[in-house]
């Protein structure tokens, strides 16, 4: 066979696989958006600053020393940033346990408290002590909030910083790892229900078994069950791990976080079906399953904190499931927060789960 | 003979893009207790929808079928213990072996599990399979898998076995196999349905053919009768004479 007959049939190969291509809708359109996707995600994303985080500036000072001193910390915007860095609210009079009761709710990311004789020692050249309290279950915002504070004081005289503990020392690793479990059940859970549907659509399988007296909802359970099981264990293999090998502190229910996983792995399976039932392939279904899923695991505060994206992006966050999984598994097991704290997200995560399986159920085929 | 299966006025409409189409129009039939009913008609046809809707897997648009006398659509689930089903796409999991994958439905289909066990063996060394009982399906040949998928798909003891083109892509052994697998099953008393696009199979096998074209039943008759009424020495051209010489999408 000469190179020119051999060229011409891969030329015949190319055409054809391109049709095929093009002749796949649900898989054309994350295919090309899903580039677009990341670059903008991953642009904006991985930016590492923090933008517009809600301080809470108790400001007990006589004086009128610590009136430039706030002004400037409100107006402060980060040179590649454009937004100010801090979204400042004022108050007086307020204790340090107050204070930490606003953080503990999620109401400020820190709190500066600044004494009443701020002003007299000011003038006397004395040295003072300011209190910043942060949210140091997020560590990262916490981390740039420290830093950002250390270095504008460090300007403004004999200031010294007492920052207090609210959830123990705590590290990026502690930050992380919730978010971590939470996106792991949720790839999980999505991609191999769904990519096993889709697979068992393709070679004829799902249609065997449906021919049988099974109805289609002991298949969904049965398939549920299943991802409950393997989702549930893929989470104690990954706590103890971040336990035995790096010392992950846990603050929280153990009960909370099997509960809050249990809702969400339902979700995750529910969409999985959803997905599989729109996709007629697996090549389909992969593009699909990551059109939802990848967005997820950089808009919803996996890696970095809510407070360091865009406006825009933080709505789409507030649409994707995970970003309730991650605060409800933070509040647990960093804060060691109770249900009450984590009704709203635990509601939400109901929800999805309810509207996916309730899709999925009718999407699901019996002649698939 | 009393029918085990009684299709009235059956009708099939699909929706395709706005445009209605007719896929099965007005058909009626009976098939016999215990005998081989062969489908034969050229692509689009029908065929496929009407073993859909035989099978439950699908509801018609208009009209009935009762099988065994339970109705389509009503009493599905009173259907689907009594059927055996082997779809075209042989439909076995690769990555369970040959014993399991026949576990897999003796249990879905409640059978017992001694029963199962014993009639596994059996089917087994029927199709003469019993020493790839442990082997993993998906190194197995095409012949392999079909005859497989056949007692897959009986190790229930249905009473009626539907057998969607049961020999498609077979070689002439393996295709002899499952004409005596099909003759067996018949003999033990089970009724048996299959669509075929090969005449030379519906002639041999069926005790009658139905002849459908453009989702209409255009004759319903024992081979040899067909034959002698269209004056035709085999079921081709008597296949051709109904349908036409048209090539179908």
């Amino acid at each position: 066979m000469t190179i020119r007959t051999e060229l011409k049939h891969s030329w015949i190969i190319m055409i054809k696989e391109f049709r095929q291509l093009f002749r796949k809708k649900a898989l054309l359109v994350p295919l090309f958006l899903f580039p677009i996707i990341m670059i903008v995600f991953f642009g904006y994303g991985m930016g590492g600053t923090v933008k517009n985080a809600p301080i809470l500036i108790v400001n007990d000072d006589t004086g009128t020393a610590s009136g430039p001193l706030v002004q400037e910390i409100g107006s402060y915007t980060p040179k590649y940033g454009g937004n100010p860095m801090f979204s400042i609210t004022y108050t007086k009079d307020m204790s340090q346990s107050e204070a930490e009761s606003k953080i503990d709710a999620g109401l400020y990311k820190a709190v500066l408290l600044i004494p009443h004789d701020y002003s007299d020692r000011v003038a006397k050249n004395e040295s003072t002590t300011l209190t910043l309290l942060t949210d140091s279950s997020d560590t990262t915002t916490s981390g740039i909030i420290i830093n950002f504070m250390k270095q504008f004081l460090a300007k403004a005289g004999p200031v010294s910083l007492n920052i207090p503990k609210i959830y123990g020392d705590l590290e990026y690793l502690d930050f992380l790892t919730p978010a971590v479990i939470a996106l792991t059940i949720f790839f999980g859970s999505v991609a191999t229900t769904g990519s096993a549907i889709a697979g068992e659509k393709q070679d004829g399988t799902i249609v065997r078994i449906l021919m049988t007296p099974v109805s289609k909802r002991s298949v969904i359970l049965g398939k549920t069950l299943y991802q409950l099981i393997l989702q549930l264990a893929r989470a104690v293999i990954l706590i103890f791990a971040a336990f035995a090998i790096m010392g992950f502190k846990m603050n929280g229910s153990w009960l909370l976080v099997a509960l809050v996983l249990v809702i969400f792995t339902l979700g995750g399976v529910g969409l999985g079906i959803v997905m599989s039932a729109i996709a007629d392939d697996m090549e389909s279904f992969f593009q699909l399953n990551m059109l939802f899923t990848l967005p997820s695991m950089f808009v919803t505060g996996v890696f970095f904190p809510l407070s360091s994206i865009p406006d825009w992006m933080r709505y789409i966050a507030y649409l994707l499931p995970l970003t309730y999984a991650n605060n409800a598994m933070r509040a647990i097991m960093i804060k060691g927060q109770g249900l009450n704290a984590i009704s709203t997200d635990l509601i939400i995560l109901s929800l999805f789960a309810l509207i996916t399986f309730t899709a999925g159920v009718r999407l699901f085929r019996r002649e698939a | 003979m009393e029918p085990i299966i009684e299709v009235r006025n059956l009708t099939k409409i699909f929706l395709s893009r706005g445009k209605k189409i007719t896929a099965v129009d007005d058909v009626s039939f009976d098939v016999f207790n215990g005998e081989i009913f062969g489908m034969i008609g050229p692509n689009g046809a029908g065929k496929s929808t009407i073993f859909s809707m035989l099978t439950t897997l699908i509801k018609p648009t208009g009209g009935s079928i009762k099988v065994a006398g339970f109705d389509v659509g009503k009493e599905d689930d009173r259907i689907r213990p009594i059927i055996g089903i082997v779809p075209q796409k042989l439909s076995l999991y690769p990555d369970l072996t040959a014993r399991e994958n026949l576990e897999l439905m003796g249990n879905l289909y409640d059978v017992p599990k001694p029963v199962m066990e014993e009639r596994i063996d059996y089917y087994l060394k029927l199709v003469g399979l019993e020493t790839h009982a442990d082997r993993f399906t998906g190194g197995f040949s095409g012949g392999m898998k079909q005859r497989l998928s056949v007692i897959c798909a009986v190790i229930h003891d249905p009473e009626i076995i539907f057998w969607d083109e049961p020999t498609t892509g077979l070689d002439p052994q393996t295709r002899q196999a499952i004409w005596k697998l099909a003759r067996k099953f018949n003999g033990e008393g089970k009724t048996l349905i299959f669509t075929t696009h090969y005449m030379e199979e519906a002639d041999k096998l069926s005790d009658r053919v139905a002849v459908m074209n453009l989702g209409k039943l255009v004759a319903l008759d024992a081979p040899g009768i067909l034959k002698e009424k269209s004056e035709s020495a085999n079921l081709e051209d008597v296949f051709i004479r109904l349908t036409g010489e048209e090539v179908r999408d």
